[in-house]
């Protein structure tokens, strides 16, 4: 019997320890700034018209972070809003395009940001992911702000050459860290989204 | 649980053979028109009627109705009539669509985009899709356009 009470305390120190680490992740994101995304504009293109088929909508509402879709006829596009407090998964919502039977041709994403500072062909950490901007200047990010999304598959394969040049790093092939980063903390095949303004 | 089951999937089966198919009678239809109110399907028996799927965000829809507007007024006067369902959410959109284009025939709306009863129950996938009903009120042909639909139309009115 007391025998077990050195592991309790044990335990609690280690209970301790892990909400110590997780406020201190907390307050690195925070300094890292802060991004609510609220929507994604997404133009689809394939065979056919990509609004006038109920495969996409279907695709996208069964996404569990999404709130409505709503096309829009003027940009051919699809707004697709995001439930609140809940996170947006990029690549899901290509996924859903690609399951639909049509690719993305243009994907933004919206949201608002907090003090985000970001430089140009630098990596950035946006509540948690890892972004790398593209063709930009360098500034800090505040209020409303839309970012491009330009990897491979998000946007046509010319304009995806053109984003290619504009880094020497290896990443925006793959939309992956490389083995480069491992001292800065970003370990071989963390997902980089790769953006421009 | 297992009856409710049985239950579920019964009534699954039953509205999914529900679907309305070319032979048979078109199942009544019920929308509210611009002004809001109710306007049937049954309302236009005896004539010969197109029901035409769309939205105002449908390119291709808007690009056929160009070319129904060029057919409707000649064809009206021998007994031919149109009932359009938008599908659009936006009520606003809807109208303004109508409007733009120049609209002169019924026009009724949807509640609930793709996923609305009307909708699901003729199996709507894609847009503009339309259906032609005889006199009678019977399916006739599906997705008919151009000439073919003008020709299939006039052949009706005479039966």
């Amino acid at each position: 019997m007391f025998a077990a009470l050195p592991g309790l305390l044990y335990r609690k120190i280690v209970d301790m320890k892990n909400i110590l680490i997780t406020c201190l992740i907390i307050v690195v994101c925070m300094i890292q700034g802060q991004a609510q995304f609220s929507k994604a504009t997404i133009q689809a293109s394939g065979l056919t018209c990509a609004m006038c088929s109920r495969a996409i909508d279907n695709s996208l509402k069964q996404l569990s972070f999404v709130e409505t879709v709503q096309p829009d006829i003027k940009n051919s596009a699809f707004t697709v809003l995001f439930k609140k407090n809940e996170t947006a998964d990029i690549d899901a919502l290509k996924k859903a395009v690609e399951d639909a039977g049509f690719f993305v041709a243009k994907f933004a994403i919206t949201g608002q940001f907090n003090n985000v500072a970001i430089k140009n062909d630098e990596h950035v950490a946006i509540d948690g992911k890892e972004y790398h901007f593209l063709n930009v200047q360098d500034q800090v990010l505040n209020g409303e702000k839309s970012l491009l999304v330009v990897d491979k598959s998000f946007v046509t394969s010319a304009a995806f050459k053109k984003y290619t040049a504009a880094t020497a790093m290896q990443c925006i092939k793959t939309g992956q860290a490389g083995g480069c980063c491992e001292k800065a903390g970003l370990s071989a095949g963390t997902r980089i989204y790769h953006v421009t303004i | 649980m297992k009856y409710l089951l049985f239950v579920t999937a019964l009534l699954i089966a039953v509205v999914a053979s529900a679907q309305p198919k070319i032979g048979t009678l078109s199942p009544e239809i019920t929308l509210k028109d611009l002004n809001g109110k109710d306007l049937s399907l049954s309302s236009l028996k005896g004539k010969v009627v197109l029901i035409d799927f769309w939205a105002s965000w449908c390119g291709p829809c808007r690009k056929s109705m160009k070319h129904l507007s060029a057919i409707y007024p000649a064809l009206k006067t021998k007994g031919f009539e149109i009932y359009g369902i938008s599908i659009d959410e936006n009520k606003d959109d809807w109208k303004k669509a109508v409007a733009a284009d120049r609209i002169s025939w019924l026009q009724v709306n949807e509640d609930g985009g793709w996923n609305a009863p009307v909708a699901n129950l003729w199996k709507i996938d894609q847009i503009p899709t339309s259906y032609l009903l005889d006199k009678q009120g019977k399916i006739v042909a599906r997705d008919l356009e151009g000439r073919q639909l003008e020709a299939k139309i006039n052949q009706l009115l005479k039966d």
